[in-house]
């Protein structure tokens, strides 16, 4: 029986059953991961722990929540003695004496970790195209970008080569690709889940999530991800719910805000008919709609430009050439190893990027760019919090158009920035967010986008599980045949 | 042309936590390199920094000491800058909200008052260490002090010059470590400062152009790095060139303090608020308990040594200048009641071997506890003044224990008047035309017969018991 | 933007800019600056600059030892080192 496509659940009761062994299951799983090489969606296998790991768990009794489901790890994470490269020639032989708490809390709940994703170096990216280890292709169509920067997870769960994987999401890394591969992709609350051995790009907007096939699986996973972690002071302590436990319960009567300052007449019309579907779809299942303002919300993008800049111009001077990661040959003296080790371990973008943020910062800049945008950030929270008295999410199409052909963004940078234009909002005030698939355009997925308020993940669940249960675009294969 | 010093200090103390600012690593000093070194002090990848809250305590301290304002609510920046020995490529320090606001501190020159403003302390994380001379062609990088949290306690530009800025280090040398919030120790950098040193026409109202001088760890090398420096700046005003605003070193070898142009490349260290840390609050509840716990300093324990122990105001003043020696004299006089005896120990001998050494207590091999006992037995008439003394000074020198020293040396005091009275009379029987003397009225003649018992005994003798057998003998 | 200021900047980061990408890399920045100078329509008088979304109180440790040394660990996966000391290329003071 073939496994490719299975969700977490049916994976769980074919092992509960003994339909197949976990051995079987995880030898399975790296045979699909060999046949789809050419997606290009692992940076690095972990095959021989993988199939450790399974052959400990057939021989025991009683396994743990998730045990033997095969997930794949983005490589933004640390894993401890298992390569980890953040996408960039910088960490090409960087191997972590820890593991991130996340990823210590999927392998604690029974997950074997497969391999670790592509991704655009340091998770700068909406098409995975930085990333140092090459583009990943995007299932539904030969040379389609998965979008980014968690391109390869979201590559490997479209492709069905894995049930569920891990994605980080800064201004819609997991969102992003999500929807331009068809699956769904959830960016929990900021601090939800523990940065510890996250590799930062933008610390005060990074958040790792879960992406799977559909909301349920998603719910699944974040019950698992979640933690109050001591080791990151902005890890909340906040109960965390059974995220699995209220997806069922009806919206009817559950108010949407749609976002008056987001401009749809802009897109493809039949974007936009897609949405409108998913409108009148959720209408259909007792949803109430109001027409929100955010004011401020159209200044995400560049105050989304700034910050994260900022804040990664700092986070990445770690990569110096000094304790760990890359050096370059035969420095002639300090500045040469400083220089050229981060000249030649980054990319265009990551230097890009890191330019910005210094300018912004640097003196008499400072007020003008870095402050201005935090303060901009605080009037968009503030637009956010005032909406939330009004509804329970907010609904937006995830992106404005489905996948593009590699390249096609020409070598504008500002032409890719504005990918997130839907995305960003959520990052800055850190309310979490998913993108589940809500139809096709051109034959190619797309996603909607719902965002929640602050800790309602399960709330946000619940909207997609609704839709979800009435309709198929989380079922359909690139292949195009229905699961 | 008559030229004004402005001197302004950063001085930077090594707060004894027993972990760093940021992670659990060790904040021992001495251990092998790059032994005490978590994943946050190696800056890896994926870490995250979690403040000790123990720093913040002890910070409060300082203020509170210093008169200072303290922000219950402070957050950390991040400076940022290439350099080895930093792992991150910034420091995480306090900018614009630190724990302690302007404060003052009073030092003495000359025996004259002065108060010296204090604008700001504020934590920070410590830098590891380079070696540059070690390897050949390549600096060693040990990361064991990476993360060591540090107040950095800046002055105002008050100092008028090289004695009064070693004034107000020795003041706050004296103040941290009687708040129990630094061990002191210069020699292994537990402070160092940056000296700010400008001059200025007498007339002027505005300041010269001030050069940072680095990294100071002596009071000696403070005075003569300034000194230098000084006269250095008047040199160059006076022959029509103009001081530039750079980071200077001191070399103690050389005794001259030169540029550091590596330094000055970039200065623009582009803080910004820290988005891995928010805001630290100190409750009110902790914030009294740290005041209501707050240890005695020097000026309270020099009136309560003049009030309690009836010590004069100098030996007071002395034993409460240093947190070693005011130890020392409270636990002595734990041993005995007569605290005029620990004084004049202290003040006496112990002070006048520190003189002649050249050292600080803190230096000396002498423990608190090995004085405490030698006191005890002086007063417990183990042992003789006298033998006391020569005790001290092996002590000094070897450190050994004093109670091992006199077992070892069979130096208890003879104590057995018997035995005394046995050994008198023997002296008075070897020297019948000296006894013969002694009666006839030559009554200097005494002193020679205790030094003959003394001499017999090897000075374990009682002094008074033998001054009282002798008398006893001799007069019947 | 003028190229004074990208070589600045690029010293700060430590990145060199290279002959052939300079000049795509200073219009690249001068149009990412461009695009963010819209925030100078935002009226942000008095508002509190946001730096994390989390508007709550960090939360603190203990002060106890807890690392365990891993030096040797630390030491062989760096580019550089000896028995005891991660090298870079003397630093000539």
């Amino acid at each position: 029986m073939s496994i490719q496509y299975k969700s977490i659940k049916n994976l769980t009761s074919m092992l509960q059953n003994k339909e197949i062994s976990h051995k079987e299951l995880i030898n399975e799983t790296f045979t699909l991961i060999e046949s789809k090489m050419d997606l290009n969606a692992f940076i690095t296998l972990n095959k021989d722990a993988a199939i450790e790991k399974a052959t400990l768990l057939d021989s025991k009794k009683n396994g743990s929540s998730l045990a033997g489901i095969p997930i794949a790890q983005k490589d933004l994470f640390c894993t401890k003695d298992l390569r980890t490269t953040c996408g960039s020639n910088m960490l090409s032989s960087f191997i972590p004496p820890y593991s991130a708490t996340v990823i210590s809390n999927l392998e604690n709940a029974g997950c074997i970790s497969v391999g670790k994703t592509n991704m655009d170096e340091f998770a700068m990216g909406s098409s995975n195209e930085t990333s140092f280890y090459g583009n990943v292709e995007n299932p539904w169509g030969k040379n389609l970008v998965p979008g980014g920067s968690s391109g390869g997870s979201a590559s490997a769960v479209s492709s069905g080569i894995v049930p569920a994987a891990t994605g980080t999401d800064t201004g819609g890394s997991i969102r992003q690709p999500a929807s331009l591969c068809g699956i769904t992709g959830l960016k929990p609350t900021y601090g939800r889940i523990s940065r510890w051995g996250m590799i930062a790009f933008a610390s005060s907007l990074d958040q790792a999530g879960p992406m799977a096939r559909t909301a349920e699986d998603c719910a699944i996973l974040l019950n698992e991800m979640c933690s109050h972690d001591n080791k990151d002071t902005t890890s909340l302590n906040e109960h965390i719910p059974d995220f699995t436990k209220d997806i069922d319960q009806p919206i009817k009567g559950m108010k949407i805000g749609i976002v008056k300052e987001f401009d749809l007449s802009k897109l493809d019309s039949e974007v936009v008919k897609v949405f409108e579907e998913s409108k009148k779809h959720y209408e259909s299942l007792g949803a109430e709609f109001i027409e929100i303002s955010l004011p401020n919300i159209s200044l995400s993008v560049p105050t989304y430009y700034v910050v994260a800049p900022a804040e990664c111009s700092s986070n990445l001077s770690r990569f110096d050439g000094v304790k760990f990661g890359k050096r370059c040959d035969d420095p002639k003296n300090l500045e040469d190893l400083y220089i050229r080790t981060r000249s030649e371990g980054f990319g265009d973008e990551v230097k890009r990027r890191i330019l910005i943020g210094s300018y912004v910062l640097s003196a008499g800049f400072y007020d003008a760019y870095y402050k201005k945008a935090q303060q901009v950030r605080r009037l968009i929270k503030n637009d956010f919090d005032e909406a939330f008295l009004k509804v329970d999410v907010l609904m937006s199409p995830t992106t404005r158009g489905p996948a593009f052909e590699a390249g096609s963004k020409g070598s504008d940078p500002i032409q890719m920035y504005l990918e997130d234009l839907f995305t960003i909002p959520a990052n800055l005030a850190g309310l979490p967010a998913l993108s589940i698939p809500n139809g096709f355009v051109d034959n190619k997925p797309i996603g909607l986008q719902l965002i929640g308020n602050f800790l309602e993940e399960s709330k946000l669940l619940q909207f997609a599980h609704n839709f979800q249960k009435t309709t198929d675009f989380h079922l359909k294969t690139p292949s195009g045949e229905n699961i | 042309m008559s030229w004004e010093t402005v001197i302004g200090l950063e001085i930077h103390v090594q707060l004894s936590t027993n972990s760093k600012l940021f992670s659990g690593g060790s904040t021992g000093f001495g251990a092998e390199p790059n032994t005490h070194v978590d994943l946050i002090d190696m800056g890896l990848p994926g870490v995250l920094p979690v403040a000790n809250r123990e720093a913040f305590y002890k910070a409060i301290r300082f203020g509170l000491a210093t008169n200072a304002e303290i922000n219950q609510t402070s957050s950390f920046d991040r400076k940022n800058y290439f350099y080895p020995d930093l792992p991150k490529g910034y420091q995480i320090t306090q900018m614009a909200m630190p724990i302690v606001g302007k404060g003052s501190i009073k030092i003495d020159v000359d025996g004259s008052e002065k108060v010296i403003n204090i604008t700001r302390a504020h934590l920070e994380e410590d830098a590891g260490k380079s070696i540059h001379d070690l390897f050949d062609g390549e600096t060693g990088v040990d990361l064991n002090r990476a993360g060591t949290p540090l107040l950095e306690i800046v002055s105002e530009p008050e100092i008028s010059n090289a004695k009064e800025a070693v004034a107000y280090f020795k003041a706050v040398r004296q103040l941290v470590t009687f708040l129990d919030i630094c061990d002191g120790n210069m020699a292994q950098g537990s402070m160092r400062c940056d000296v700010n040193v400008s001059i200025k026409k007498e007339a002027d109202e505005e300041l010269g152009t001030r050069a940072e001088i680095k990294n100071i760890n002596s009071f000696k090398f403070i005075e003569r790095a300034i000194n230098f420096e000084i006269e250095r700046q008047i040199r160059i005003i006076e022959s029509g060139e103009s001081v530039v605003q750079e980071t200077r070193l001191y070399d103690s070898v050389k005794n001259e303090t030169r540029s550091m142009r590596s330094k000055e490349e970039a200065n623009d260290y582009r803080y910004f608020p820290c988005p891995d840390l928010l805001p630290v609050v100190i409750s009110d509840d902790e914030f009294n308990d740290i005041k209501n716990n707050l240890p005695e300093l020097p000026d309270e324990k020099e009136k309560r040594y003049i009030s309690e122990a009836n010590l004069e105001e100098a030996e007071a003043k002395i034993i409460s200048s240093s947190k070693t020696m005011a130890n020392m004299f409270e636990e002595a006089c734990s041993k005995t009641n007569d605290s005029k005896l620990v004084a004049n120990w202290l003040v006496g001998d112990v002070s006048a071997l520190l003189n002649s050494d050249n050292i600080d207590i803190e230096e000396s091999k002498l423990s608190s506890n090995n004085f405490a006992i030698l006191i005890e037995r002086i007063s417990d008439k183990t042992i003789s003044g006298k033998i006391a003394k020569s005790i001290l000074e092996e002590v000094w020198e070897s450190g050994d224990d004093v109670d091992n020293i006199i077992k070892d040396k069979g130096l208890v005091q003879i104590q057995d008047e018997s035995i005394l009275e046995e050994i008198a009379q023997k002296i008075i029987n070897n020297n019948l035309s000296q006894v013969e003397a002694y009666k006839g009225g030559k009554d200097k003649l005494f002193g020679f017969f205790v030094g003959q018992v003394m001499k017999e005994t090897q000075g374990k003798a009682n002094p008074k018991s033998v001054n009282d057998i002798l008398k006893n003998l001799l007069n019947s | 933007m003028d190229k004074k200021t990208v070589t600045t900047i690029a010293y700060l980061s430590r990145i060199a800019l290279d002959e052939g990408n300079e000049d795509k890399i200073t219009t690249d920045l001068e149009n990412i600056i461009k695009f963010v100078d819209q925030l100078d329509n935002a009226n942000v008088d008095g508002i509190e600059p946001l730096t994390n979304p989390l508007e709550k109180k960090a939360q603190t440790r203990e002060d106890k030892v807890t690392a365990k040394n891993r030096k040797d660990t630390f030491l062989d996966r760096a580019p550089k080192s000896n028995e005891d000391y991660f090298l870079v290329p003397r630093v000539v003071e």
